[in-house]
């Protein structure tokens, strides 16, 4: 059966399991390959040559040219010619043509008398379909059980399990629920105290006010901030060698920016529009400014087509769950929007580009800087692609920036004008301050190299030999430099100057012409005085090449032609500096940042505008689904990026736009909804049933949350719960990306290691880490490397050992049997069993009298050294290694 | 040493658990890995269960990969018009209709401005000479003189083409994408998703040799993308001592008692399962540390190649320095192959940049030394494949990114040349001695039988008894181009 079948559940639901041969056969093996393949051109969503076929009798009523289908008649109906090929043309004029055994159905059921089934209903009117319009707040259903009535989100959920007949599952015990929303919170398991004082806390509180904790707990940034960073495409650099090929250095100033807006639970709504616009909306705020590293992400060195697709493509299915990088090449076979409408989106972003503003203390943007992005060209036209061809843009007809026109939204686009310090960066104060003081040091170092020269000058006078006295002497190379930084100094106080009349309020344009040009003539003196001062050293170089100059050393030969090579060029720069001096008048001076324009097109605020509007329908309820699923394990719309007709619906259409809609009135509040999901009785619910709960076979698949979803741990969560149980994770937040190959070497959590298309720690990627490319859901897999890494990687013997040893000093070690407790306390976050214990007991016993002998223990003799070296006494080596045992349990990487 | 586990017979001890997992096959228990994955949702859709759709022909792949664009025309397709009209234009010689077709149109641009990937004009004469070769009298090339020996095994097709004109195409030829529109799931990921493990001691998706640099496509080109990174081709380094990641604990931990801790391991995981019957990922867990356990031994043991005979070792070349370093990868290949690994992906010719293969400049002397390299060790594992019967279900792909140009460039080099290039396959139910497909007089376009780089993948898929179709995965459309067809011109 072809997966694309299952497209039509609503079809498949009215299939009778028995009936007249022919209707069985139409619904069964004729519609599904007419939606698959016709319904996108002849359906509700277009009718070409004013053509339907999605229902018998739309086919019978036909086209502009008359009926396709005769009854009875397979010679008679055009249908059949059409797909044979045999009226001169074939259809579907894309892809491959149908099989002979499809069209020899359609022979059959047509001869047959193309019997339909009854009450067949067309295709609904897209423009209708539940995504594309606003959600509104339904009423909160009246339930039975009082337990399940006082979230709203249990009384939706209580509704159906009433209705399917389902008894959702108790309470987990008060261990696994707090390991359980610890981990969802904040990605750390809790810590054995944290455990035993929540499970002895008599205050019905207790749970309400962990999760408070929990919420305000800066690690809940951390754990959230990967979540959005899966669906925003977080990416570090990427690149060959040192060259960036794809998103930019510095770029975790933005990831740094979740992390930190997610912890002052700044709205969902304002970090959108932020992501798509700081710097039209916060233009001088520089903390701002680090979220549209959202934008700068897709930056692509070599094709700005493949740039932008990826930001049209993206936009849409982050924010939207809106797929309109189907309509790149085509109009969109499903959602209504046609082919312009995709260069329409994209015309939001034409005029966008990056840059990197320096940041205090930094002037070398290369080394650190704030990666961003500004409107650069405000006149760049847009195209449309003749399919998607790059090669083919339609240059008659540029097009005007608009979100898809289903909506009926005129975006309400107005320039902004920028205040100056956010076009010409070269005004922040700091940037002026550090302009100055870098030249007033380096005029003082260089008065402090001549002083020192003068002092040696006099005391080694009579030392110099012949060859060395044609040499510049240090006095002479150290008054070049000092007269150099001065005229540098003067240039730069010039410019200054300069600057501060050509920006003043009210501007006086004569003072400034004439600044201007004083500012343009200390820049050429101070470049000769520079290429003086360079020139003296060249030739001090020479004058040592040459008394270095060993008869049959070609090297030295060498470093002497190289020396005159050097000051050829020096001398040649000075001579064009002395040219530039006498020249005609300077027109202007070099600004102390790139110039920018003054203007940006307000494009990008109006769609961030559009996007988080109350009215828009997809936005909230997008983000409710995305936040849901990472709570649940499963989302509410199963296909996460695309809400759209091809997507599937909503398994409880009226807790989503209640939880949608609750969100946008409570400000946006991520914090409110996450407090809302995890004090919901539906997500205290035990995870596990026997296999013959009766509730299995009614709903295996646990659509209709009648209990908990067992998950395993995303891979930042494995590495840093083996060294948080430990007690050795760093707890340091935000900062630059690390070398993904210090991953087992590092104590920093995980999200802070370098991660891009071909730069990922191995550790992480083994147990899923994101695909930079696309990750709305992360993949989970079992796989045996994931053991080997757990099992045999440096960190998880060391921290097996670094925990062992606290726990026994913490504890005591006089006991086998309550260190085995105390290390299941730690590790799993609950107590043994009494098969555990004699299991982990029995196991100490043997492994202690194994290590007493170590004549009979063989060596791996391969593998790295880690940086803990197990204890020399057997039964305490014994629990480091269960310890690590207990690293390698199933329940570890489980939230259970 | 103890072997693991050793107590509790494990498939007794499941069926006591009333798990449900007696009378299994291996395939379909693996397989669980896969629904735990993606166990979402009301689809019926399930992953392929490790067997075929249709009886197939082989059951393993060996894939060389020749990185930076091995020149056809210097090694399988033979084009005796460039020696005449060499020093002519192309628009000189009565060739000059190539330059007009719009095939040329086809390739997609991937680096701009870039100093190599274009049409050379000035036609360069072939570098070496060709003989009749075997039974078939197919011509090869004087630098393959081994695998010339072997041409009957081989079905050679001279008409493939690409759409990248940098390389870039190295990530397509796995991939079937042009590398501007991302990763994909490589061929190797795809026969593995759908047919999982002949062996549960080593990892069903090895590659050997150094992978293609980050600038053409970097890990991506042995990926599993959305199929999951339990597909992701798995790097062996043909050394005992440090084979893979995590291969091994180190010096600090004995194997007894590591034994025990996989014990104890299986041990407590096993009491959970009673406690969690219906925890799909738990058993698969327990699943991957039995494996896992195996894997640090068979791994190390698979790339010993200590244990092969000194004549075996010769055939391969490791007693030639030039030939030594491909040749273990070779015989390290023929191993794994024996032993039930699904596909072997072998790269040759990285240089952490193009590929060595590249030459743009010093054709001769480049291409000469390379297919030293490589010509008696594939030569040899195709004589060892058949001499133990392997060679009838193994399939043996040789391929590189793009052909070269028949126009010169710097004077001793070719350029890029996406519109015609060969390849060759042998074993598994391929045709012996045969020639597919081919190019214009110049070696220019692929003229006859074109096939696209997928139409390889869809041959092996083929070839495995898979259809690409049935593996499709929900959410994720492929295209017509991205199944491809089966070769059927070299199909036994």
């Amino acid at each position: 059966m072809s997966p694309r079948l299952l497209l039509l559940p609503a079809l498949l639901a009215v299939l009778p399991t028995t009936g007249r041969t022919g209707e069985v056969d139409y619904l069964r093996a004729i519609k599904p390959v007419l939606a698959e393949r016709c319904f996108a051109c002849h359906g509700a969503l277009k009718q070409e040559a004013e053509l339907r076929v999605d229902t018998v009798a739309l086919m019978i009523e036909g086209s502009n040219a008359g009926p396709v289908i005769a009854p009875g008649d397979v010679a008679g109906s055009y249908l059949v010619d059409v797909l044979t090929g045999a009226a001169g043309f074939r259809m579907p004029p894309e892809g491959e043509p149908l099989t002979d055994a499809q069209i020899g159905l359609i022979r059959d059921w047509i001869a047959a008398g193309a019997p339909a089934p009854e009450g067949e209903e067309p295709q609904a009117d897209p423009r209708e379909h539940w995504a594309f319009r606003p959600p509104t707040r339904p009423e909160v259903p009246g339930v039975g059980d009082p337990e399940w009535g006082s979230n709203p989100i249990d009384a939706f959920l209580s509704r159906e399990h009433e209705r399917l007949g389902l008894s959702p599952l108790p309470r987990a015990d008060r261990a696994t629920l707090l390991r359980r929303v610890a981990l969802d919170l904040t990605g750390l398991a809790p810590t054995r105290e944290e455990l035993l004082a929540f499970v002895s806390d008599p205050d019905p509180d207790a749970y309400a006010r962990a999760v408070d904790r929990l919420l305000q707990s800066p690690h809940f940034g951390e754990r959230w901030g990967r979540h959005w960073m899966d669906i925003w495409r977080y990416s570090d650099w990427d690149g060959y060698g040192s060259e960036v090929r794809e998103s930019q250095p510095h770029i975790w100033r933005w990831r740094d920016w979740i992390v930190e807006s997610l912890n002052a639970d700044l709205g969902y709504d304002r970090m959108v529009r932020l992501m798509l616009a700081a710097d039209e909306i916060a233009p001088d705020d520089p903390d701002a400014l680090r979220a549209t590293g959202f934008l700068v992400r897709n930056w692509y060195k070599f094709n700005r087509n493949i740039w932008l697709d990826q930001t049209v493509e993206h936009t849409g299915k982050a924010f939207l769950g809106l797929t309109i990088n189907c309509a790149r090449c085509h109009d969109h076979k499903y959602d209504p929007i046609p082919q312009v409408d995709y260069y329409r989106f994209r015309a939001l972003f034409e005029p966008h580009e990056i840059a990197t503003d320096r940041l205090p203390g930094q002037p070398d943007t290369a080394k650190d800087g704030l990666v961003r992005v500004y409107d650069a060209h405000a006149d760049m036209p847009t195209f449309l692609y003749v399919r998607g061809d790059e090669k083919q843009p339609v240059e008659d007809r540029p097009l005007d920036p608009a979100v898809p026109g289903m909506f009926g939204a005129a975006l309400e686009i107005a320039p902004v004008v920028l205040p100056i310090t956010a076009s010409y960066p070269g005004l922040k104060e700091f940037i002026r301050r550090e302009a100055l003081a870098s030249a007033e040091q380096a005029v003082a170092e260089a008065r402090d190299a001549l002083i020192a020269a003068r002092e040696k000058g006099e005391s080694s006078a009579e030392a110099s030999t012949p060859d060395e006295a044609d040499a510049p002497t240090p006095i002479r190379l150290a008054e070049a430099r000092l007269k150099a930084a001065l005229a540098e100094l003067e240039s730069v106080e010039a410019r200054l100057a300069a600057d501060a009349a050509r920006f003043a309020e009210p501007p006086d344009e004569e003072r400034s012409e004439v600044l201007a040009l004083r500012a343009g003539l200390a820049e050429r003196r101070a470049a000769l005085e520079k290429a003086r001062s360079e020139r003296l050293l060249a030739e001090k170089s020479l004058a040592d090449a040459r008394a270095a100059l060993k008869e049959g050393d070609p090297a030295t030969k060498k470093a002497v032609e190289a020396a005159e090579q050097s000051l050829a060029e020096a001398s040649k720069a000075v001579e064009e500096a002395s040219k530039a001096i006498d020249g005609p008048l300077p027109s202007d001076y070099s600004p102390f940042a790139p110039i920018r324009p003054r203007t940006s097109t307000g494009r990008r605020r109006a769609l961030a505008e559009w996007i988080t509007a109350r009215d828009n329908p997809l936005a909230a309820r997008v983000a409710v689904n995305h936040v849901w699923m990472r709570h649940f394990g499963t989302p509410l719309v199963e296909s996460v990026f695309d809400f759209g007709i091809n997507g599937k619906p909503p398994s409880h259409p009226e807790l989503l736009d209640w939880l949608a809609v609750e969100l946008m009135d409570s400000g946006w509040s991520l914090k409110h909804l996450h407090r809302l999901i995890v004090s919901s009785r539906a997500y205290q619910m035990r995870s596990s049933a026997p296999l013959d709960h009766p509730n299995v076979a009614t709903d295996p698949e646990n659509r209709w949350y009648w209990r908990m979803n067992p998950r395993r741990m995303e891979s930042e969560l494995v590495r840093d719960n083996v060294l948080h149980v430990a007690g050795s994770l760093d707890p340091m937040l935000g900062g630059p990306d690390l070398d993904p190959e210090s991953a087992l070497a590092t104590a920093r959590r995980s999200l802070y290691f370098r991660h891009a298309k071909e730069k990922r720690a191995t550790f992480l990627k083994l147990f899923d880490s994101a695909n930079v490319t696309s990750c709305y859901r992360r993949d989970v897999s079992v796989a045996p490397q994931q053991a080997l890494a757990l099992a045999n990687s440096t960190l998880s013997r060391s921290q097996a050992r670094v925990l062992t040893a606290r726990l026994i000093e913490e504890c005591g070690g006089d006991e086998d049997a309550s260190f085995v407790t105390v290390a299941f306390e730690q590790v799993l976050g609950r107590a043994p069993d009494a098969d555990e214990r004699d299991a982990c007991l029995a196991y100490l016993r043997e492994q202690a009298d194994r290590l007493a002998d170590p004549a009979a223990l063989s060596a791996f003799d391969r593998g790295p050294e880690p940086p803990v070296m197990p204890s020399d006494d057997p039964s305490r080596r014994a629990r480091e290694n269960l310890v690590h045992v207990l690293i390698n349990h199933s329940d570890f990487v489980t939230i259970r | 040493m103890t072997p693991f586990p050793r107590r509790t017979p494990r498939r007794a001890f499941l069926a006591d658990l009333g798990m449900g997992f007696t009378g299994l096959a291996l395939g379909a228990m693996l397989h669980r890995d896969g629904v735990a994955r993606a166990s979402s949702g009301l689809d019926a859709w399930a992953p392929p269960d490790g067997r075929p759709h249709f009886e197939p022909k082989a059951k393993r792949v060996i894939w060389l990969f020749m990185i930076g664009g091995t020149s056809h025309l210097e090694s399988f397709d033979p084009k005796p018009e460039l020696n005449r009209h060499a020093g002519k234009t192309i628009e000189e010689s009565p060739h000059a209709g190539v330059l007009d077709s719009p095939y040329t149109q086809n390739v997609r641009i991937a680096v701009p401005n870039d100093a190599n990937g274009h049409i050379r004009h000035e036609l360069y004469p072939l570098q070496v000479g060709y003989r009749k070769r075997g039974e078939s009298g197919i011509e090869v090339s004087d630098w393959w003189p081994c695998v010339g020996d072997r041409v009957d095994d081989l079905a050679v097709i001279r008409s493939l083409y690409t759409t990248n004109d940098n390389h870039g195409a190295q990530l397509q030829f796995h991939t079937g994408r042009h590398s501007l529109e991302g990763p994909f799931p490589t061929i190797g990921s795809w026969v593995h998703y759908g047919l999982g493990a002949l062996n549960d001691e080593l990892p069903q998706f090895v590659v050997l040799g150094t992978p293609i640099a980050d600038c053409c496509g970097g890990m991506n080109g042995h990926g599993a993308s959305y199929l999951g990174p339990e597909h992701d081709g798995v790097s062996l380094a043909v050394d005992p001592k440090d084979p893979l990641p995590f291969a091994a604990p180190g010096p600090d931990v004995s194997h007894e008692e590591q034994a025990d801790s996989f014990e104890l391991i299986d041990r407590l995981n096993r009491i959970s399962a009673v406690k969690y019957p219906d925890d799909a990922q738990l058993r698969a867990r327990i699943k991957s540390y039995e494996l896992a356990f195996r894997m640090q031994m068979s791994v190390p043991e698979v790339v010993d190649l200590e244990a092969e005979t000194a004549e075996t070792q010769a055939l391969y070349g490791l007693d030639r320095d030039e030939t030594r370093e491909f040749g273990r990868l070779c015989l390290a290949a023929r191993r794994l192959a024996e032993r039930g690994v699904r596909f072997v992906q072998i790269f040759h010719g990285s240089n952490g940049g193009a590929g060595a293969w590249d030459a743009h400049s010093n054709l001769r002397s480049g291409h000469q030394r390379l297919c030293t390299q490589v010509d008696r060790p594939m030569a040899g594992l195709l004589t060892d494949l058949k001499r133990r019967g392997l060679l009838d279900d193994t399939l043996v792909v040789w391929a590189t990114e793009f052909g070269r140009t028949p126009g010169s460039q710097n004077g001793d080099g070719r350029d890029h040349h996406p519109f015609g290039f060969s390849c060759w396959m042998a074993g598994g139910g391929i045709k012996g001695g045969v020639v597919h497909g081919a190019t214009d007089e110049l070696g220019f376009h692929a003229v006859e039988d074109r096939h696209y780089v997928t139409d390889i993948h869809a041959t092996v898929l083929h070839q495995l008894g898979l259809d690409s179709r049935r593996l499709e995965v929900p959410g994720y459309k492929r295209l017509d181009i991205d199944h491809g067809k089966p070769i059927a011109g070299i199909i036994a």
